[in-house]
């Protein structure tokens, strides 16, 4: 439904999208995966004709987005959340969108009552909204026009816990009636938990895309937290079997599938406490993936020293 | 969304683009209903109305001082021009500095349709407030002819009517081209006001008094030295001209400059510029 086709966006000598390929399925949720500047805004505001592509071509439902007529009937968008007049009420700006694209005004309040804004929120201007508030209104905004498709830029930052489960229902439902929706995070547990299909990038290119599974079959990695009741011996038949295993919290972690442990202590005899897969097996693969894009160093790495400047003026 | 069997393509057949008339009154409810556009609006009646008692005070105070239809439609556009091209202004940069731009060409990708709508709904705002400061005018021809006791006759002549909603009009063009030019309010309210007023009145009218070149040279850059001839068949010094070719030249270069020259670069700009 959503396709793009090789783009590529570079501004000067700095190449914020680099190649992108993929497909958006309806009836799915796609995720978006990426740190922060990873080019995730970027390629969306490609996909609905505000920024230029260099090359490469984006197109919903086989169209280019500025062929479609009445857009707002077909592709709701969520880029910005703040991106609105901040002296208008939030019904003012639903209503604005309501009457450019051709609905009643009962939509407004259909759409208000959707995303749980008061009558009396709706009556507050925008600069007096909370970062979920205008998260709502903006989810509202998009959903206006009933459209096929949605394209959503990081919807569900600075929503409460129960605004995130709240929109993870609403865009599941939204997707099982055959919508087709993408959306964008930084935060990995988010997309985890409502996205059927991820899409991972780091500077601007597609490092690994599928749903759960096929993303940890493919990165090889299966770790495993096992305790036994004597960890020290227990990490040398590892060892000897080849294993590595490093002490974590009570017990180890072994770097390999739970199975091949179990096997190990049971051959040797060994009881164990506990034993299972390691979770966050998503986030290793993430920060693995996303590596050399990631602005911050390893914890635990040193601070560089602060070099005093011995002679004055500037360097 | 009616059916859950997934479909890969959109299918538009069923869907018409916006109207352009659509566009203009959301453009319309769009200068209207923040707090800006509201006391912009309010400020400029109210000095209307300012002007139509103000007349009437001087003329009920100063016996035999009377005024003519002429005098009194030009005190009743100076508010005009000084607060509708903010107006043509703000219907653009807001967009910009509020970022709402992002919503507005998502929900109307062809950016010239949106423009020309802006370009349409604050033309009609113009002329509509053109038409209450002219009815307000009148009335004031009226009370102050029952106060001098005279004949009320409102001898406006169709010519000076007509120059007088066109001038306000390319005044309006003017602040829309440079709003678009530099897309940010701050810039583009100090360059309008700068062009259309400060340099006219405090620059240009003492190097044309002190100066020959610049008699000749200053109507060529300036709408206003320009169009004076046309408009009141003398020249910015009071002296009568005959219009000639290289008047109408002045009028041609100094519009270039100041109204076709930026609504062409700033259109060009909006249709071009990355939105974020």
């Amino acid at each position: 439904m959503i396709k793009l086709e090789g783009v590529t966006k570079v501004y000067g000598g700095f190449t914020a999208v680099d190649d992108v390929s993929f497909e958006c399925q309806p009836g799915r949720v796609t995720g978006f995966l990426g740190p922060n500047g990873a080019g995730k805004s970027t390629a969306m505001r490609i996909m609905v004709g505000l920024t230029p592509a260099t090359r490469g071509r984006a197109t919903i439902g086989g169209h280019d987005y500025h062929d479609l007529p009445n857009p707002g009937r077909h592709v709701g968008v969520l880029l910005d959340a703040s991106a609105q007049h901040a002296g208008r009420t939030g019904r003012e700006i639903l209503s604005l969108a309501a009457r450019t694209m051709g609905l009643p005004a009962s939509r407004v309040d259909e759409m208000l009552a959707l995303v749980g804004l008061q009558p009396s929120e709706a009556k507050r201007r925008l600069r007096n909204y909370s970062l979920g508030m205008k998260q709502r209104l903006g989810l509202a905004h998009a959903l206006l026009g009933d459209p096929e498709v949605l394209i959503l830029d990081e919807p569900a930052n600075g929503l409460d816990p129960a605004g995130i489960r709240w929109m993870r229902d609403l865009l599941k439902g939204y997707a099982d009636r055959g919508g087709t929706v993408l959306l964008s995070s930084h935060l990995l547990n988010e997309v985890e938990l409502i996205a059927d299909e991820m899409i991972l990038i780091g500077r601007g290119r597609i490092v690994a895309q599928g749903n759960k599974k096929q993303l940890l079959a493919g990165a090889g990695t299966q770790a495993t937290l096992v305790t036994a009741l004597d960890n020290d011996a227990f990490t040398t038949v590892l060892k000897e079997r080849g294993l590595v295993a490093v002490p974590m919290g009570e017990g180890l972690r072994v770097e390999a599938p739970a199975v091949e442990v179990g096997r190990a202590a049971a051959e040797t005899g060994t009881v164990l406490v506990d034993l299972r897969a390691a979770e966050g097996g998503l986030e290793d693969l993430f920060l693995t993936l996303t590596a050399d894009t990631q602005r911050e160093a390893p914890a635990g790495a040193p601070v560089p020293p602060a070099v005093p400047t011995t002679q004055g003026g500037l360097q | 969304m009616t059916t859950a069997t997934p479909v890969r393509s959109i299918d538009t057949s069923g869907t018409a683009r916006v109207p352009f008339l659509r566009l203009v009154s959301v453009e319309w409810r769009k200068m209207l209903d923040t707090r800006g556009g509201f006391w912009l609006l309010a400020v400029t009646g109210a000095l209307v109305v300012l002007c139509f008692a103000l007349t009437i005070l001087v003329v009920a105070l100063n016996d035999g001082f009377s005024v003519s239809a002429g005098m009194i439609s030009e005190i009743f556009t100076i508010p005009l021009s000084l607060l509708l091209p903010v107006l043509a202004i703000l219907i653009v940069t807001s967009e910009w500095s509020q970022r709402s731009h992002m919503v507005t060409f998502t929900l109307e990708p062809s950016r010239m349709r949106v423009m020309l709508a802006k370009l349409a709904a604050v033309t009609v705002l113009s002329l509509l407030t053109i038409v209450f400061a002219f009815v307000m005018g009148a009335l004031t021809n009226v009370i102050c002819a029952a106060i001098l006791d005279a004949n009320a006759s409102w001898n406006l002549d169709a010519g000076e009517i007509a120059w007088l909603v066109v001038l306000q009009l390319i005044y309006m063009l003017m602040g829309f081209g440079i709003a678009a030019l530099f897309l940010n309010t701050p810039a583009s309210i100090a360059v309008y006001y700068v062009a259309s007023l400060l340099l006219p009145l405090m620059v240009y009218s003492i190097l044309v008094a002190i100066f020959d070149w610049a008699r000749e040279l200053i109507p060529f850059i300036d709408i206003t030295y320009a169009v004076t001839p046309f408009q009141q068949g003398t020249d910015m010094m009071g002296q009568p001209v005959d219009t000639g070719v290289v008047d109408v030249l002045r009028v041609i270069t100094s519009m270039l400059l100041w109204v076709v020259g930026p609504i062409v670069l700033g259109f060009s700009r909006v249709l071009r510029s990355e939105l974020k």
